[in-house]
């Protein structure tokens, strides 16, 4: 057989139209199963890695925003706490001195009672002695000048006499 | 030593349509659609969102294919880079599988590189109307003066022309030289021998013709098929974003080119 060979440089028609066909076929094929898939994988991918960042940015500043509420309310705290310690050794101290105060006003008391009770004593001591005495007195008149004495008659004149003996 | 400088071979023709010629470039192009739609199938058959060896350099291709056409067309155009994508692995395909010496690559056959040529020159025509109307556009002819309109014409027609030969040329032009080394290094071998009698110098096999060629190879089908490949996807680029530019400039005239 003849081998035919075409013209080197030449246009044939037909194989344009190869080269049309062709180009179509795998401009749709490739453009379906290969550019299409690949680059949707490649944004999804991308999407997917954005989506990551924003979210993780987001926890970072959910974070800050909590730790700084948290230390906000640690300072207020450790404030509150140290009034309420303030307070409280204020209010302590106030009692304490209130009670030493009341001690002090009831021992006050007590003693003063207690002097007023021995006053008193005294007081009924010295008159009981005194009644002793005057009692004595009469008898000893009485028996001195023998005869009886009438206590309602002398009366004034012995209680003269036991009050300038010793009423000191 | 004859060396011959050949088209295409013809296998058969089927005799409709006044014969319809299939020629190796008909046989590599289907060769090339169906290895990269096996390529492509198989490399997205399991795509998974933590990618493996083979997705991260797939992905990082893909990547790249889209930079290009952002940088070079604009974050509007990208609907194209599918088209851009396909162009460039056909092109890039179409000269390497040359290379097997089973098939004749298709970008050495004008046919191939004028038909994608005319796709370009469509679509920037059509842009042009969809975008700008079919009144600017014809008045973008006769600018800067209307004197200037026949040679805008050809211009325009020339840009497809242009296009087509210069990738051709570049692999066909490739072709023919590493078949002249490959005759000239044969030539030298016989040289090289022929102080031997015939009988014996004809033992010995072209030895230049082991390893040297293997250089300009990988000038002519790797670095010139890889060069040829973008710049002519580069100029689709270029064409076709000059006429869709970014949705605000719209109402705007722009000269066609």
């Amino acid at each position: 057989m003849l081998e035919a060979f075409e013209a080197f440089v030449g246009v044939n028609f037909w194989t344009m139209i190869f080269a049309w066909c062709n180009l179509l076929i795998l401009y749709l094929f490739l453009r379906k199963l290969l550019f299409n898939p690949v680059k949707n994988m490649i944004d999804s991918r991308q999407k997917e890695i954005d989506d990551m960042y924003t979210e993780a940015e987001k926890s970072r500043e959910d974070a800050a925003v909590m730790k700084a509420d948290y230390e906000e309310k640690m300072n207020r705290a450790n404030e509150e706490s140290e009034e309420i310690l303030k307070k409280a050794v204020r209010r302590a101290q106030l009692r304490e001195e209130e009670i030493l105060h009341d001690a002090n006003d009831k021992a006050a008391r007590v003693m003063k009672r207690a002097e007023e009770q021995v006053e008193l004593e005294k007081k009924r001591a010295i008159n009981e002695v005194k009644n002793e005495v005057s009692d004595m007195a009469i008898d000893i008149a009485s028996a001195v000048i023998e005869r009886d004495v009438s206590r309602k008659e002398h009366e004034a004149l012995i209680d003269e006499f036991i009050r300038t003996m010793g009423d000191s | 030593m004859d060396i011959s400088v050949n088209g295409p071979k013809i296998y058969f023709e089927i005799p409709i349509f006044g014969g319809i010629r299939i020629t190796q470039t008909t046989v590599s192009l289907f060769a090339v659609t169906v290895l990269l739609m096996i390529a492509g199938y198989c490399l997205t058959r399991n795509l998974k969102k933590r990618p493996g060896r083979m997705q991260v350099i797939l992905e990082k291709l893909i990547t790249m294919l889209y930079n290009l056409v952002e940088d070079t067309m604009g974050k509007h155009n990208l609907v194209f880079a599918p088209y851009i994508g396909t162009l460039f692995l056909s092109s890039i395909m179409g000269t390497l599988i040359g290379m097997t010496q089973i098939f004749r690559s298709t970008t050495a056959d004008l046919s191939v590189t004028l038909a994608w040529a005319i796709v370009t020159s469509v679509m920037v025509w059509y842009h042009n109307i969809k975008n700008f109307g079919v009144k600017t556009w014809l008045k973008g002819f006769t600018e800067p003066i209307v004197v200037m309109t026949p040679m805008n014409i050809v211009s325009e027609i020339a840009q497809p022309i242009s296009m087509a030969f210069r990738h051709f040329g570049n692999v066909a032009g490739g072709s023919v030289l590493t078949s002249l080394i490959y005759g000239a290094l044969a030539a030298l071998t016989s040289f090289l021998f022929s102080w031997l009698p015939e009988a014996v110098a004809a033992l010995f096999p072209p030895i230049f013709q082991i390893g040297i060629p293997a250089f300009l190879s990988i000038y002519f089908d790797l670095f010139s098929g890889f060069v040829q490949a973008l710049v002519f996807s580069l100029l689709t680029m270029v064409y076709v974003g000059s006429a869709c530019p970014p949705p605000a400039e719209k109402p705007k005239k722009e000269k066609s080119k």
